[in-house]
């Protein structure tokens, strides 16, 4: 078993008054005191990584902080184990693998060995996603409360991992989705909780103009014509195609330039195949820039994100979506599909516009580069129901209610 | 012996009668001094006469009796280094004598007087004495020193440097202390009074001290403002007095999670039959929701029911129908969900259910998990109230005005009931009372609440 050491500086709660105000702060310490005495143990699958430790290793210090005894362990496996887990994530999110018996027994047989080797201890034990949920068949010896975080989409999953997940789920004492879409019939209590950005890490701070204006002459940008920008990773899911077929319509009308940013994902073979495509569809059209930008490029994609005019997200099918998340963040004017999680961000028309085709998105595009003053009271009101809901500090408020609702069935819970 | 007597009569002799001398002329000169101060003071009405007369009548005859002893030295027969010594021994007592009385006098005057000055804190009169005290003694010191023909100059040069490093460590207290001065003779503040500072600090003073003054915060911290910092900020004080409820309003909060039924609607049918079955809970989320999330909208969305019904089954006049549903109308969630049904109902008994929702944009029905907490804000009167207000968080405020009122069944906000029943503020409380709060979002609704607050104790 491995255990969370933080060795670089994090954030202090305190920082985060300037952005969410001191009430809010006090509120969290006035939640945090209720659960004085309590040990909540979290375990994932790794601790460098990936969305759920990079929210684990910024969440845990900062409960800390508020005087709640969070801890957070690992499992261990081979890869075997690994590639078994990534099979089922890839099915939960609804896609085709092939899975055989063998690989069920693969997972339960080092799910056992982690069963009996991790040291449990906690008055809550908070398990994030697939890979360590079998973990629950300790329940029975511990006690306490169990509660299963599914950070993934699993509203379309296959359905024989999805049952095979379903006997371990029910066992715990609560369930957490990102979504309402993602969530399932289950016979245990099921909870609400968004996912969040953290407004002071390098992806998301306010940048200097000096730092934009250096990334945007690294990438050959100019800085005079309006920036329509998706920041996305290579992937048909995320429709690059149909941003760049929307940007040339767009482009008849408005003299602007599209950048198309991201990265590919290592275990994702057709991303190379998307960028390829990408770029021979945007090849010979100056004002289109296809940039590949390599990992941890936070400052970077913060750059292009604070420079952009619009940004765009157009996907086919998405989790929650938290590039739309940091664009909101950055006051931006979003125009987004209306799909996942991305409709609990954008609310048509109030905090950017939803589009269903390519047409729809180049005619809110066009919308948005005409006329400034509405798009900047829409960045407005996208930067301030971000603050509302989705940052950081929203997040440790809904885990902190969780905990606390763990121990008061009632609808209403006077402390 | 009796013939050194007879050798020597004469040189005992003079000394004696010199002394004699001086010792009658002190008696005759302390009474005719006395009586001439006792008739001045009793004309000049000198409120430090009695202390003047008290401390120095017994030392005045004892300085007579020491000049007159060190003039019998002088007449006497003594070798000349008997007289010097003799002449400092009584030079010493003498400044002894003189420096305690001076010492004394100076001391009570100046508590007489210190007792006497109207400041809205306690003099540190100990401490003023003690320095007096210190300061004659060295004076004293030194002129015995100078007696004795003691070298002087080390001693002055050290306690000249000593002076300096106090003052020097001191002076953040010596500025405290004058800037106490200051305010003790400007009349500036006083315990009891309402006072807000340029940082934005604020409470009651409870205190006033030549160091600092204390301020009671309404969350009941005790704030130690430092005077010379006092002095320097811009300090707003409201004096009126208030009336106080004996029983404060405590400031609560409430925070929510979702937690997710399970049940979901694709078409309207089944979002009026699902709508009947879940808990209050759940239509409380979905008609309230968009006050939080969306606070800082003007104006703001509808409920999500109408929301959803425009945006998925793009029924827009039934949108309108939902959106118009004014939920202030009602004080139960039972009759607001009744009527929800109701207007869904009508519509599908017209038209019928035209409509199914894509995969993925069903209504999910969620329900809000409240937990209330209380906070460390309450207040005993209308400022205290207001300034509580000003502070308190958003969620706070709606708890008061929205959730009370509604899920709480009390019919009406928080704040009306304690203004009325705690204050016997009937006008105010009924103008906070008849105030949409659904047509303001909650930022809104803290300002107008401290708008009429301010204006009924202006």
């Amino acid at each position: 078993m491995e255990k969370a050491i933080f060795h670089h500086p994090r954030a202090k709660i305190q920082d985060y008054v300037p952005i969410v105000g001191r009430s809010t702060i006090e509120e969290l310490r006035a939640l945090a005191e209720r659960l004085s005495g309590k040990v909540i143990q979290n375990v994932n699958s790794t601790l460098t990584g990936g969305g759920v430790a990079e929210i684990l290793a910024r969440m845990v210090p900062l409960l800390n902080q508020l005087g709640v005894d969070a801890q957070w362990a690992t499992i261990k496996g081979d890869k075997d184990f690994f590639d078994v887990t990534k099979k089922f994530h890839n099915a939960l999110h609804g896609r085709k693998e092939d899975i055989s018996p063998q690989d069920f027994a693969a997972f339960l047989e080092v799910s056992k060995k982690n069963i009996e080797e991790l040291k449990f201890h906690g008055d809550i034990q908070f398990i994030h996603d697939p890979q360590p949920i079998a973990l629950i068949a300790k329940k029975k010896e511990l006690g306490g409360k169990w509660i299963w975080r599914c950070h993934i989409d699993i509203s379309n999953p296959d359905k024989r991992v999805w049952e095979f997940m379903r006997n371990f789920v029910t066992d715990y004492d609560a369930a957490v989705f990102s979504a309402p879409n993602f969530s399932q019939e289950l016979p245990i209590r099921q909870f609400l909780i968004s996912p969040s950005i953290d407004p002071l890490s390098d992806k998301n701070k306010e940048l200097p103009s000096e730092v934009i204006d250096s990334v945007l002459s690294k990438y050959g940008l100019d800085k005079d014509k309006p920036i329509v920008a998706q920041i996305s990773r290579f992937d048909y899911l995320k429709d690059p195609i149909g941003v760049i077929q929307a940007f040339e319509m767009v482009r008849k009308n408005i003299d602007c330039q599209l950048v198309l940013a991201g990265g590919t994902a290592t275990d994702d073979p057709e991303s190379e195949k998307v960028l390829e495509e990408v770029r021979e569809r945007a090849s010979g059209k100056p004002d289109i820039h296809i940039l590949l930008i390599p990992p941890e490029s936070d400052i970077e994609i913060n750059a292009l994100q604070q420079a952009a005019t619009v940004i765009m997200q157009k996907s086919i099918k998405e989790g929650f979506g938290l590039t739309v998340t940091e664009a909101l963040w950055k006051g931006k004017p979003v125009v987004a599909s209306a799909v996942g999680g991305i409709q609990l961000q954008v609310k048509n028309k109030l905090t950017g516009l939803l589009c269903y085709s390519v047409e729809g998105a180049a005619y809110a595009v066009k919308r948005l580069l005409s006329n400034r003053e509405y798009a900047a009271w829409l960045g407005k009101n996208a930067r301030e129901h971000v603050r509302q809901n989705f940052l950081i500090t929203r997040h440790l408020k809904d885990y902190l209610l969780l905990f606390i609702s763990l121990y008061h069935p009632a609808d209403a819970i006077y402390l | 012996m009796t013939e050194w007597l007879t050798n020597n009569w004469l040189s005992l002799a003079v000394p004696f009668i010199v002394l004699l001398a001086f010792i009658v002329v002190a008696v005759w000169a302390r009474r005719i001094f006395y009586n001439y101060l006792d008739r001045l003071f009793v004309k000049i009405k000198w409120e430090g006469s009695e202390v003047l007369l008290q401390t120095t009548k017994a030392p005045f005859f004892q300085w007579c009796l020491l000049i007159g002893a060190y003039a019998a030295i002088l007449v006497s027969t003594l070798s000349p280094q008997s007289k010097v010594l003799a002449g400092r021994i009584i030079g010493s007592i003498f400044i002894i004598s003189l420096t305690w009385t001076f010492l004394s006098l100076a001391v009570k005057l100046l508590q007489l007087y210190l007792q006497k000055i109207k400041a809205p804190f306690p003099f540190p009169i100990a401490l003023i004495s003690n320095a007096v005290r210190i300061a004659f003694i060295v004076i004293g010191v030194l002129m015995l020193l100078d007696i004795w023909k003691a070298p002087t100059t080390p001693l002055i040069l050290a306690l000249t440097i000593g002076l300096l490093v106090a003052v020097l460590a001191s002076r953040n207290e010596i500025l405290n202390i004058f800037s106490g001065l200051q305010l003790a003779y400007g009349s500036l503040i006083k315990t009891g009074d309402y006072i807000k500072l340029e940082s934005g600090e604020e409470g009651y003073v409870s205190d006033v001290t030549w160091r600092n003054i204390q301020i009671k915060a309404p969350d009941g911290r005790l704030i130690l403002v430092p005077n010379s910092k006092f002095t320097k900020t811009t300090v707003t004080a409201y004096r009126k007095p208030l009336k106080k409820a004996t029983q404060p309003f405590h400031f609560h909060t409430r925070l929510h999670i979702k937690e997710l039924t399970g049940l979901k609607a694709k078409n309207l049918t089944e979002l009026a039959n699902i709508l009947k079955e879940v808990p209050d809970s759940v239509v409380y989320y979905h008609t309230h929701s968009f006050i939080e999330e969306y606070q800082y909208l003007i104006p703001q969305p509808a409920n999500e029911f109408a929301l959803w019904v425009s945006d998925v089954i793009g029924d827009e006049i039934l949108a309108e129908k939902l959106s118009n549903i004014d939920t202030f109308e009602f004080s139960t969630i039972g009759e607001l969900r009744e009527r929800i049904i109701a207007v869904i109902n009508d519509v599908l008994s017209k038209r019928g259910d035209e409509r199914t929702a894509f995969e993925g944009r069903e209504f999910h029905f969620i329900k809000s998990v409240s937990v209330v907490l209380t906070t460390p804000y309450m207040a005993h009167d209308l400022r205290e109230f207001v300034e509580a207000l000003r502070k308190v968080s958003i969620n706070s405020i709606y708890f008061h005005i929205f959730e009370s009122r509604l899920r709480l069944h009390r019919g009406v906000n928080d704040f009306s009931i304690w203004f009325q029943d705690g204050l016997d503020e009937r006008e105010l409380a009924d103008k906070i009372a008849v105030l949409d709060p659904y047509n303001y979002t909650i930022e809104d609704l803290r300002s107008i609440i401290i708008q009429l607050i301010e204006e009924r104790i202006k």
